[in-house]
């Protein structure tokens, strides 16, 4: 059938429907009129029937059909009418019920929104409140350490250096300056929105970039596959900054596969007005990229998913991880005014988000020929 | 050799630092703070003032802007870790307002001990001419 009929028929229905309820109640009196003149016929056909009876009946009867015709019209008026009655209540009833579902449902997703939110701010604010702690406790430190590099690099001055104490006070320059590196890197998280320029950049750059670095690195049994990339996807950020980001990711997604696996990064533009954005905090009305890394390693439980971004928080071995990577990261994407968010099911592997506002300027085309201005970050 | 006046808040710092001059054949005169660092300056005259930048009651930043004028021949070295900030923030602005030199904690033996010899090298030269 030709769709296009469809409005047409069904208009066309309603019209008969219309007409039938407001005809009925004639077609109702019709029928009982024709009701009593066959009635009326058979009683004078009828010789077994009293003669007195008939002749009493025949001189009522014009009443007799007025009044059933009348009584006819109009209890089927009235009956028609409250059938009319009752199918508008009821769905002017269907209609406040779905009215309701659907502020239950709009309710219910604000709620989950909100709650998303406030887990969100939650945990920038302890993280912000741990890096502020932590570049507090690296400062001191880092004078502890400095305290005892200098009188062990004297001590050493004082004995001959073939003997076992210069090589053993080696060993504590060697340990200090470890825990000084570490300390270099609690300042640097602390410091991180510091000395910063922020550029217009080709996303796409930024990823050629970083997989050529990394390429070397990873197995070859692991591959990658970037989706959805575009030469004209313009951000704002600082180039390291984005790399440090980019690396870390890829290499934990590695590290989760053990070596083997898939790694697929998905690149999309998001609309200002998308919903998407509403489980992200400060968040501006503005468009946004969207790269979603995935890997397929071992996943993780929820536990370590809530704590993933907390610095000092690993699941690495001792050594192996200082825990303060995706911590960087996030401080990292917050500094870009964008976002992060991980998904992951043990077993099942894991997806980070990432959110990256695009470059406001990125319409103007002239700008887009000739350059950019480099300009200041936060 | 020459007379340092060391000002460090960090008692473990300001004694390495102290033992790390006197074994360079330097004489060290030493002060916890700012505040300490002008008494000092009252009753002695050291060639050289190696300051931290942030300390209790008298930053090396006040120090060294209130210091500079009053005695014109002491040059100073300002070292610091930075406390919650970059230290270069706080260093370049100690080389602004008249430190000779600047280091970030932790600062190299060697690199410190170069730069206090150049400066006695380009004070004698300065002092020779005149």
């Amino acid at each position: 059938m030709d769709p296009q009929s469809q409005p047409k028929l069904t208009k066309l229905n309603q019209e008969l429907k219309y007409r039938l309820r407001h005809w009925l109640p004639g077609i109702f009196a019709l029928a009982g009129i024709l009701l009593s003149i066959i009635i009326w016929s058979f009683l004078i056909q009828n010789e077994y029937v009293h003669q007195r009876f008939v002749t009493s009946l025949k001189s009522a009867l014009p009443w007799i059909v007025l009044v059933a015709g009348i009584a006819i019209a109009l209890l089927g008026g009235i009956g028609i009418r409250l059938l009319q009655l009752m199918h508008e209540r009821s769905a002017t009833l269907a209609r406040i019920d779905q009215n309701y579902k659907n502020e239950i449902v709009e309710r219910m997703r604000a709620e989950d929104t909100k709650q998303k939110l406030e887990i969100a701010l939650l945990q920038g604010q302890k993280l912000q409140a741990i890096g502020t702690l932590a570049g507090g406790i690296a400062h001191d430190f880092n004078n502890i350490l400095y305290a005892i590099i200098g009188y062990v690099e004297m001590a050493r001055d004082d004995v001959a250096e073939d003997s076992l104490i210069h090589k053993n006070l080696g060993k504590v320059l060697e340990a200090s300056k470890r825990g000084q590196d570490l300390v270099s890197r609690i300042l640097a998280f602390g410091r991180r929105h510091i000395h910063h320029e922020y550029q217009p950049l080709h996303l796409k750059t930024i990823t050629e970039s970083v997989f050529a670095l990394l390429k070397p690195t990873i197995p070859a049994s692991v591959s990658i596959d970037i989706i959805g990339m575009t030469d004209d996807y313009l951000i704002v950020g600082d180039q390291t900054q984005l790399h440090q980001v980019f690396v870390n990711i890829v290499n934990n997604a590695v590290d989760a596969m053990d070596g083997e696996g898939d790694i697929k990064i998905i690149v999309s533009r998001i609309l200002a007005n998308d919903p998407f954005l509403n489980q992200f905090p400060d968040i501006d009305n503005k468009n946004y990229y969207r790269i979603d890394i995935m890997d397929t390693g071992h996943g993780m439980d929820q536990h370590t998913m809530e704590r993933i971004f907390e610095p000092f928080f690993t699941t690495k071995e001792v050594g192996k991880g200082t825990g303060l990577g995706l911590s960087t990261v996030h401080a990292i994407m917050q500094d870009h005014q964008g976002g992060i968010t991980v998904t992951s099911q043990l077993g099942h592997g894991t997806t980070f988000t990432l959110l990256l506002p695009e470059y406001q300027s990125a319409l103007n085309p002239e700008e887009k020929e000739h350059g950019y201005h480099t300009v200041s970050g936060r | 050799m020459a007379t340092i006046l060391l000002v460090e808040d960090d008692e473990l710092v300001r004694d390495m630092l102290a033992q790390m001059l006197q074994r360079a054949s330097h004489h060290v005169l030493q002060a916890t703070n700012g505040d300490e660092a002008i008494d000092v300056l009252k009753i002695a005259h050291p060639d050289i003032m190696v300051t931290d930048i942030i300390m209790p009651k008298k930053s090396g930043i006040t120090l060294i802007s209130e210091v500079r004028n009053k005695h014109p021949d002491m040059e100073i070295i300002a070292i610091s870790g930075g406390g919650r900030l970059d230290p270069t923030g706080y260093l370049d602005l100690s080389e602004s307002i008249g430190a000779a030199v600047s280091f970030e904690k932790p600062v190299d033996k060697a690199a410190l001990l170069m730069a206090i010899d150049l400066l006695l090298q380009g004070k004698s030269e300065t002092t020779s001419q005149s």
